[in-house]
């Protein structure tokens, strides 16, 4: 009740809010056993394969990693506490902790890991981790803690070790049942879950991290909207706000709030489908490399918040190459130009539609986006549709051109074939045979080559060169995903490379 | 006809004897010269201005720039555009529906006006806005889809006013004589009971494109309005919201321009009910209502 009240009158804070200015920070205290974050979105499952944005606030506090990465990428070790890869990088072997308990009292071991690994292998249970699952041939189990994951061929050690962080042990007994019932090893426990409006979670009393975690109850509040979750935030209803927008955040840092960034940012990307009227068209796609406004679209759309790309990868990404974004940058006379090669009637340039999705800003970067095409002579409409019919199309590959984010583009690079455009089999967008071939054989390279640096570097280099030749994805900027600000009296944050929310070691005081 | 011409402006003249009438028809009248010949007059809702954006209201932008630098002015006026299309279009297809309706059942009665008035009253009972973002679940979203949900909505209110009023003249002399010489019902309904009803539809049509504003405008708030980039206020007032903090002007301004034009079809309608309902003196009769007993 008292959450759909704050909904209903959340414009009330922000009204006092602006009555008062930024005096307001820290105004209120909140007791040292809870902390209180807004979040704007429900969770979608609580299945940690179903690696979607929505549930990033639940997957590192239910569930734990085999390994996991410093802000910096270097690993160590979580449920795993050792590995060793093979010298021919044909396998990894893992060390498992024998103090580990799920939340049903069951004790993790190898068999966890191989019934999480079997379920990451099913096209039809593995989410997000299924293709990742691509390079691995099998696994063996040695003994009740070790155990060994074989590759089909030999696989550079970043990409096992990402394999290894992207998995999060599930409890046999409740594999069936995870999308509705956590099962893993977490420092909290569910404790309550109020569908659309709030979820509580109760520190895990038997959590094998020592001291952790160090508060006793994590409530989340769901808002409708980034300003309701800031004027909770700002009368001190919320002690943080989880993935809130960047726009809010620039203006509570500059009030005196914290802003907590990870290096787990998003790329959002032109997605086109290649498959579809003029798109077909090489020479037309390669027009939209120029097409695009980057630093208009990240100051207004992300108030400068991020970086400018022209691949799809973060900074911290081995492949990241940012002259590229140099030689892409927004020209509208280059545009025009290739258009001009394509051979394309106005008619057929013009025969299609953005789909953008209703939140406001994908709207702004649909808007700007429409502008520049309409500079190099688009005319063209946008087809805004609310989330869940958006996001059917979008994974449904209905649609001719999409703004949607990509992720994993911190990591090993052919970690970008999770996202469904990237994805080389069972592509959603293209269907099979994939229509880019030369991208399928770089991603394979990429995969393949273990040898000296300069080989892993051809191996990018020539990945960097198919996506804008190809051009099927027109990267445009990263942004902050999982953005965190926190009133002042927060601490302890433990920042994740996925820019998850990790609350076991978050204090209020 | 001349007596009917003599009627009319006789109306109007009592009308104009209010002030907050005399005010709401300049406004209206001004808004849609405005909205009329926007183009003419250099209003531009589209260019953006990327490095002017969230600009205060100064000389070269009188209401400011939105968060793509484009002028909040044009993009107001442009977007009245869209709130009276869609209110002029709502209230043709209401009338277009509710009339019939009501005239059917008023006249006939019977069986006939029990069923066609439980569907109305099945449709009074729905919320006019749960029931269009319903509808436009099922048309899709746009302009023409808003434009037949807010009339469909407004149906049942055209139908009970003329449903009302033909009971009312249903029995009276002239309808009878009609009848008598063999007038068909049809022409009874359509060419005898509705001339004489017309101007309760017309205050009603006044009143429902006031309801249709407001309506058009929470669906273009809730996201089920007209696609970006053409404006309307409901969008502005939804945008403008995420902007209150830093940009209050962007969604004020437009919310002063809605809420005066439903304001003035309110006014207008009012005063017209006044005068159907036989108060004509209306300048001096709010005054006098307003004076204490001695």
């Amino acid at each position: 009740m008292t959450n759909k009240v704050l909904k209903m009158f959340g414009f009330l804070p922000i009204a006092l809010a602006m009555m008062t200015g930024p005096g307001l920070v820290g105004a209120q205290e909140s007791s040292s056993d809870t902390v209180r974050v807004a979040v704007v979105r429900d969770m979608a499952g609580f299945d940690p394969q179903q690696f979607v944005t929505g549930n990033f606030y639940l997957i590192k506090n239910l569930y734990d990693s085999l390994i996991e990465y410093t802000p910096e990428g270097k690993a160590v070790p979580s449920l795993a506490s050792a590995w060793a890869i093979a010298d021919d990088n044909l396998s990894i072997s893992l060390t498992l902790r024998e103090d580990v308990l799920f939340h049903s009292g069951n004790q993790f071991n190898a068999a966890a890991v191989a019934a999480t690994l079997e379920k990451a292998t099913d096209p039809e249970r593995g989410q997000n981790v299924f293709s990742t699952m691509s390079v691995v041939k099998d696994w063996t189990m040695d003994g009740d803690f070790q155990i060994t994951i074989n590759f089909k061929n030999p696989t550079s050690d970043r990409q096992m070790l990402d394999l290894a962080q992207f998995l999060l042990p599930i409890d046999p007994a409740g594999m069936d049942n995870v999308a509705t019932a956590p099962a893993g090893t977490g420092a909290y426990l569910l404790e309550e879950r109020l569908v659309g409006q709030s979820l509580t979670l109760r520190a895990n009393p038997n959590y094998w991290r020592k001291g952790e975690p160090a508060t006793e109850t994590i409530v989340f509040t769901v808002f409708d909207d980034d300003d309701s979750a800031t004027a909770a935030l700002e009368s001190g209803i919320a002690d943080i706000i989880y993935s809130g927008s960047s726009r809010s955040a620039i203006r509570l840092g500059d009030a005196g709030y914290q802003i907590i960034k990870g290096p787990g940012k998003l790329t959002q990307v032109f997605r086109i489908n290649s498959t579809r009227g003029p798109f077909q068209n090489q020479k037309f796609r390669q027009a939209f490399n120029f097409m695009m406004d980057r630093e208009n679209i990240l100051r207004i759309a992300y108030s400068g918040l991020g970086d400018i790309t022209a691949l799809p990868w973060a900074a911290v990404s081995p492949a990241y190459d940012a002259s590229y974004i140099k030689e892409f940058a927004f020209d509208v006379d280059k545009a025009k130009a290739l258009l001009a090669e394509t051979g394309l009637s106005a008619a057929e340039m013009n025969d299609w539609a953005l789909l953008v999705r209703s939140r406001e800003t994908d709207q702004v970067i649909a808007q700007i986006v429409q502008a520049s095409l309409a500079a190099a002579g688009l005319d063209i409409k946008l087809n805004v549709l609310g989330a869940a019919e958006w996001r059917e199309d979008l994974l449904g590959g209905n649609f001719a051109a999409v703004v949607a984010a990509v992720g994993n583009v911190q990591k090993f690079p052919s970690r970008v074939s999770t996202n469904s455009i990237y994805r080389t089999s069972n592509n959603p967008v293209f269907g099979d045979p994939h229509p880019h071939p030369d991208y399928v054989a770089a991603i394979e390279r990429v995969n393949t080559t273990v040898g000296s640096d300069a080989d892993v570097q051809a191996a990018y280099d020539t990945l960097n060169r198919v996506l804008v030749e190809e051009a099927f994805v027109i990267p445009i900027t990263t942004y902050e995903t999982g953005l965190i600000v926190a009133a002042p009296n927060v601490s302890g944050f433990t920042v994740d490379i996925d820019n998850m929310f990790v609350a076991r070691t978050v204090v209020v005081k | 006809m001349r007596k009917s011409f003599q009627s009319a402006t006789k109306t109007i003249r009592n009308l104009m004897t209010r002030k907050g009438v005399v005010f709401s028809v300049f406004f209206l009248g001004a808004l849609s010269f405005l909205a009329i010949f926007a183009d003419l007059l250099g209003f531009d809702y589209l260019t953006q201005n990327l490095i002017a954006s969230l600009q205060p209201p100064s000389a070269e932008y009188w209401f400011g720039t939105d968060e793509l630098g484009r002028d909040i002015l044009s993009r107001v006026v442009y977007g009245t555009r869209t709130s009276l299309v869609t209110s002029a279009g709502a209230v043709t297809i209401a009338a277009l529906l509710g009339v019939p309706i009501g005239l059917i059942a008023g006249f006939f009665g019977g069986w006939r006006d029990a069923v066609l008035m439980r569907v109305v009253d099945v449709m009074l009972a729905l919320p006019a806005i749960l029931f269009a973002m319903a509808l436009i679940a099922i048309l899709g979203k746009g302009q023409m889809a808003a434009m037949i949900a807010v009339g469909i909505t407004g149906t049942p209110s055209f139908a009970r006013i003329t449903r009302a009023q033909v009971l009312s003249l249903r029995n009276r002399d002239f309808v009878t004589a009609v009848e008598a010489f063999g007038g068909s019902a049809t022409y009874a309904m359509f060419r005898t009971i509705l001339p004489n009803s017309w101007s309760p539809i017309v205050v009603q049509a006044i009143v429902l494109a006031s309801v249709a504003i407001l309506l058009e405008a929470a669906l273009s708030f809730l996201g089920m309005g007209v696609a970006p980039p053409t404006p309307s206020w409901g969008e502005m007032l939804r945008t403008g919201k995420s902007y209150l903090y830093e940009a209050p002007y962007y969604a004020v301004l437009p919310g002063i321009i809605l809420t005066l034009t439903i304001l003035s079809f309110d006014t207008i309608g009012r005063a017209m009910t006044d005068l159907l309902e036989g108060r004509h003196d209306l300048g001096d009769h709010t005054s006098k209502d307003a004076e204490p007993t001695k």
